[in-house]
């Protein structure tokens, strides 16, 4: 059987604008869009760039819109697709070329919001966390930057200073942390106009997640944090 | 860490597109996303009738009964039914929303609670209306 | 072409190269560490590893107990004073991770978690459910964060190493972006750029692991280090190789043949340990290099069964019921589900050895130092001497924390106390390659990148797979040294400089010949049976110590092929014996 796939092209070096690009390619009962995307680099045209890696759904790369939707191509079956199947390059994110997507924004806001454990205790020996302590704040811990949430996200659609989901998932992910000491560092910046209050709860994202994290509920915990924070600096001196 | 940034007047540039004023006509979410945002409008017209019954009933008999004609009008019931199911609506998104951002018990739970609550509170108010 | 100066360049932004540059980073704050990966670092693709990583944590454990496991398991051809380096310093490499927030699973005490894995006498793999790879790399690249002096070059595609005088001056790269060229000036540069299990069809690894790393080594000089020893993992999907982890069978797994037996104890793995009482050592949990030869023998008998045309065994999950499942093999379910439509819970997984891991790599010694001053490697690219002939699961994931940090530390020391390189003959070697790289552009012929690609791949997989004979080998080394004088006519058609993939697969694919044409020749050279290199060549299927307890060398000739010499195995203190595994082990103990 064979599906037409209609990929948006761009080359900056040529185009001013995407234009979109048919191509016919076989597809079975197991076939991905990244194996489709692989099949046509290969067989028909080597200079459609995308990214990819794993093929496993672990790696994140190969993001893409598939009919309008943020989707991982690797995990992305053509069968539960009709005979045409648009790809388009990640939304709200800049294009470099075909359906490669700009994510340095991204990466930036991953390191505003300082994701990585602050203690400054030091020991030869591990911290103790028990599994319910671990379960407080694991889901959170395995966003795997595919960057579907921010294609997902108006919000960030409209105002890319906007620190997004992922990002506000990670900052979530380790306050919840029983190891962890630096809230009061991270909350300025979830506090802030690009912060937490920045999301309006459309809740998109939670349904993109390809882990099934809900960054929506992430963020909005969030909210609940910096709201205490503010009360709590209210009586301090 | 800091990242490489690389300034070169040669670089070809990355497509930025705009995000039209009309995103949210983009699909179905997005348009149950406004339509909960959209529920304040109807819920504002009910406000709007509540502060001027309270101004009237402040003020003569007269006025009072201006008021309760006002509230017999067809498309101000019809507006104020619509408020009726908009809050209806927007308490169901809202109650679906509150354990994934306070996970104090499992959701379904909460969700029953707050149904439950929310069915007592309405009940005492009209028994004690029904008492007055 | 943009030149940059720093101290240290890491090329590899996975578990090895992020732990290197942190070392660096810590090592020395004043050190400028620029870190260069062809992906986002956290596309390395240590992200796929599930299972574990081994370091002795229970009372009732040894430092003794993992070298004896490790040395038996690497068929005596790990260097021993690696191996004790290794095992001493893995505990605490795994609690630095900790300590970094790596969210290890936990028992009720919440202490760390460990499970059984293949070929390890006791409990003593750490575990992130079974994502731990990816918790691994993530906990490493966020905590990277931390540091201003690691300068992150994201899609950097290292084109060659500069050296000059036998030392090491930088590397040419090329920013994928943009296609422009950077000649990063280095006093050490650190190799961690993983393996090449993609110069084989069939494989559990991404796209981006096709040995550059190797390669670029290898053509200075450094020679390729027991690159025979090529890994299959006795658990991948058919057609795909998507890895399904060990630690299914550490949490009592079985393997049927297609008539439903567990074939396993028909090969000295026996006898059957009853259904979910795992034994060490024994059965499922026996070595990957045994398990995956036995395949290979039930598929002789025609034992084995059909999924898409691929002959299978089948991993059988559903007597551990659908908790323990969501608890520890969450992932496996879901990558079942998703590309075998297989439920594990109800369902059988069909399964069949894939390519998993390159044993052998850049040679260094402890130390991670190479051949060329000031170049060190570290990871799956790196032959430390740490897995000889086979390679235990979950030894890996802590020799990327332990020899990472090693080179990320030696690099630093070496670039304080390093002379600079004259410029003019790295002028000239930039200049070289720039030469090169234009000619690879013109009109495309009838070969094709992908296609060049394929048939190596297959070439590879008929004659340097789980078994191997002198004629088939030989057939695969003909075949691949064909291959290499018409990549020298395969141009590249497009000659657009952002993100050109034509171009990237087209240097990849010249690095993988080159590594896969080492792995052959070394193979066809070894003429014994040992660890993951099974010969069917008379008088060469079993060990042979008095000629072959050696490492083999491939240095790469001045035509392109390689030429094997070997190396002294390092033995301090286990003398060679019978590996051992399932009733046999215990008898002898």
């Amino acid at each position: 059987m064979e599906k037409t796939l209609s990929i948006v092209r761009y080359n900056p070096e040529l185009d001013s604008q995407p234009h979109s690009q048919s191509y016919q390619v076989p597809v079975d009962n197991s076939t991905s869009v990244l194996d489709a995307l692989l099949y046509i680099q290969e067989q028909l045209d080597p200079t459609l760039a995308f990214r990819w890696s794993c093929r496993m759904a672990i790696c994140g790369s190969c993001s893409v819109m598939v009919n309008g939707i943020p989707k991982l191509g690797c995990k992305t079956f053509l069968r539960d697709y009709g005979d045409e199947v648009l790809l388009e390059p990640l939304a709200h994110f800049a294009t470099e070329k075909d359906l490669v997507p700009d994510i340095n924004v991204f990466l930036q806001h991953l390191q505003q919001v300082k994701p990585y454990l602050i203690n400054p205790e030091q020991s030869e020996q591990p911290h103790k966390q028990s599994p319910q302590q671990l379960a407080k704040y694991r889901k959170f811990a395995n966003c795997i930057n595919c960057g579907l949430c921010y294609s997902a996200c108006p919000q960030f659609g409209l105002n890319p200073e906007f620190l997004g989901p992922a990002a506000l998932t990670l900052a979530q992910r380790y306050n919840l942390d029983s190891r962890d000491q630096g809230k009061a560092e991270r909350m300025p910046e979830l506090n802030g106009k690009n912060g937490v209050w920045g999301c309006t709860f459309v809740g998109f994202c939670s349904d993109v997640c390809p882990k099934h994290l809900d960054p929506a509920a992430a963020v909005n915990q969030g909210k609940v944090a910096s709201a205490t924070d503010f009360v709590i600096s209210m009586f301090k001196p | 860490m800091t990242e490489q940034k690389v300034n070169s007047s040669s670089t070809p540039k990355p497509y930025h597109s705009e995000l039209s004023a009309f995103w949210w006509l983009k699909h179905r979410y997005y348009l149950l996303y406004m339509l909960r945002e959209a529920t304040v409008l109807p819920l504002l017209f009910f406000l709007g009738c509540l502060m001027y019954g309270l101004y009237s009933l402040s003020q003569s008999e007269q006025h009072w009964l201006g008021f309760v004609a006002f509230m017999q009008q067809g498309w101000v019931i019809a507006l104020n039914l619509l408020a009726f199911v908009a809050s209806l609506f927007h308490a169901k998104t809202f109650f679906e929303l509150f354990p994934r951002v306070m996970p104090l018990a499992p959701a379904a739970l909460m969700i029953a609670g707050q149904w439950l609550a929310t069915l007592g509170v309405a009940t005492v108010l009209f028994l004690m209306l029904g008492a007055g | 072409m943009q030149i940059i100066q720093t101290d240290v360049v890491i090329i590899g932004g996975g578990g090895a190269g992020l732990r290197a540059a942190i070392a660096a980073a810590e090592a020395d704050p004043e050190c400028r560490i620029a870190l260069l990966s062809k992906v986002y670092p956290m596309r390395s693709h240590t992200v796929a590893a599930e299972g574990g990583a081994a370091a002795v944590t229970l009372p009732e454990d040894s430092l003794e107990q993992h070298f004896q496991d490790t040395v038996a398991g690497s068929d005596w051809l790990a260097d021993q004073d690696v191996v004790d380096y290794f095992v001493s310093h893995a505990y605490q490499e795994l609690v630095q991770l900790e300590r970094w927030g790596c969210p290890w699973s936990r028992k009720a005490d919440g202490t760390v978690q460990v499970r059984r894995f293949g070929g390890m006498k006791t409990e003593r793999t750490w575990f992130a459910a079974d994502k731990t790879g990816f918790h691994i790399l993530h906990t490493l690249f966020q905590t990277s964060l931390k540091y201003p002096n690691i300068q992150r070059f994201d899609e950097f595609f290292v084109l060659d190493l500069l050296v000059a005088e036998q030392q090491v001056a930088g590397v040419l790269a090329m920013q994928l972006s943009t296609g422009e060229l950077f000649h990063i000036q280095a006093k050490s540069v650190v190799l961690a750029t993983g393996g090449a299990g993609r110069v084989f069809h069939y494989n559990t690894n991404g796209g981006i692991v096709t040995g550059d790393g190797m390669a670029l080594a290898y053509r200075h000089g450094v020679a390729l280090r027991d690159m025979e020893f090529v890994q299959y993992h006795p658990t991948g999907l058919p057609g795909s190789g998507i890895l399904i982890t060990e630690a299914c069978r550490g949490e009592s797994g079985v393997l049927l043949n297609k008539d439903g037996y567990r074939y396993l104890q028909d090969y000295g793995l026996g006898p059957e340990t009853p259904l979910g009482q795992p034994e060490n050592k024994c059965m499922e949990l026996g070595p990957r290099d045994k398990l995956s030869q036995a395949f290979w023998h039930e598929q002789q008998k025609g034992r084995t069964g059909d999924y898409q045309g691929h002959a299978v065994v089948y991993l059988d999950l559903r007597h551990l019921g659908c908790d323990k499942l969501n608890e520890r093999l969450p992932f496996i379910c879901d990558l079942a589900k998703s590309y075998v439509n297989v439920d594990p819970q109800h369902q059988l997984i069909p399964i069949r050895p894939a390519v998993h891991y390159t044993m052998g790599g850049i040679q260094t010694d402890v130390q991670c130092h190479t051949a060329i001053q000031g170049l060190y490697a570290a990871g799956e690219c790196a032959s430390v001497g740490l897995h000889g002939a086979n390679r235990l699961g979950s030894n890996s994931l802590t020799e990327l924390l332990v020899f990472g940090k090693v080179a990320g530390m030696e690099a630093a020391r070496h670039a304080r106390q390093s002379r600079a390189v004259p410029e003019a003959a790295l002028k000239a070697q930039c200049q070289e390659q720039l030469q090169q790289l234009q000619a690879r552009f013109g009109e495309r012929q009838k070969d094709t990148v992908a296609g060049l690609r394929r048939e190596m791949t297959m070439a590879m997989e008929q004659g340097c797979g789980i078994y191997r004979d002198a004629a088939g080998m030989q057939q695969c080394l003909d075949t691949l040294q064909a291959l290499k004088q018409r990549y020298q006519q395969l141009k590249v058609g497009d000659r657009s400089k952002v993100f050109n993939y034509e171009l990237l697969q087209h240097y990849e694919l010249g690095f993988g010949l080159d590594v896969a044409e080492a792995m052959c020749a070394s193979a066809l050279a070894r003429r014994e049976s040992r660890g993951s290199h099974q010969r069917l060549d008379a008088g060469m299927n079993s060990r042979n110590d008095s000629d072959y307890l050696q490492h083999s060398l491939a240095s790469y000739q001045a035509d392109g092929s390689a030429r094997i010499s070997y190396q002294q195995v390092n033995i301090t203190k286990s003398a060679p014996a019978a590996r051992l595994y399932g009733a046999a082990q215990s008898k002898e103990a």
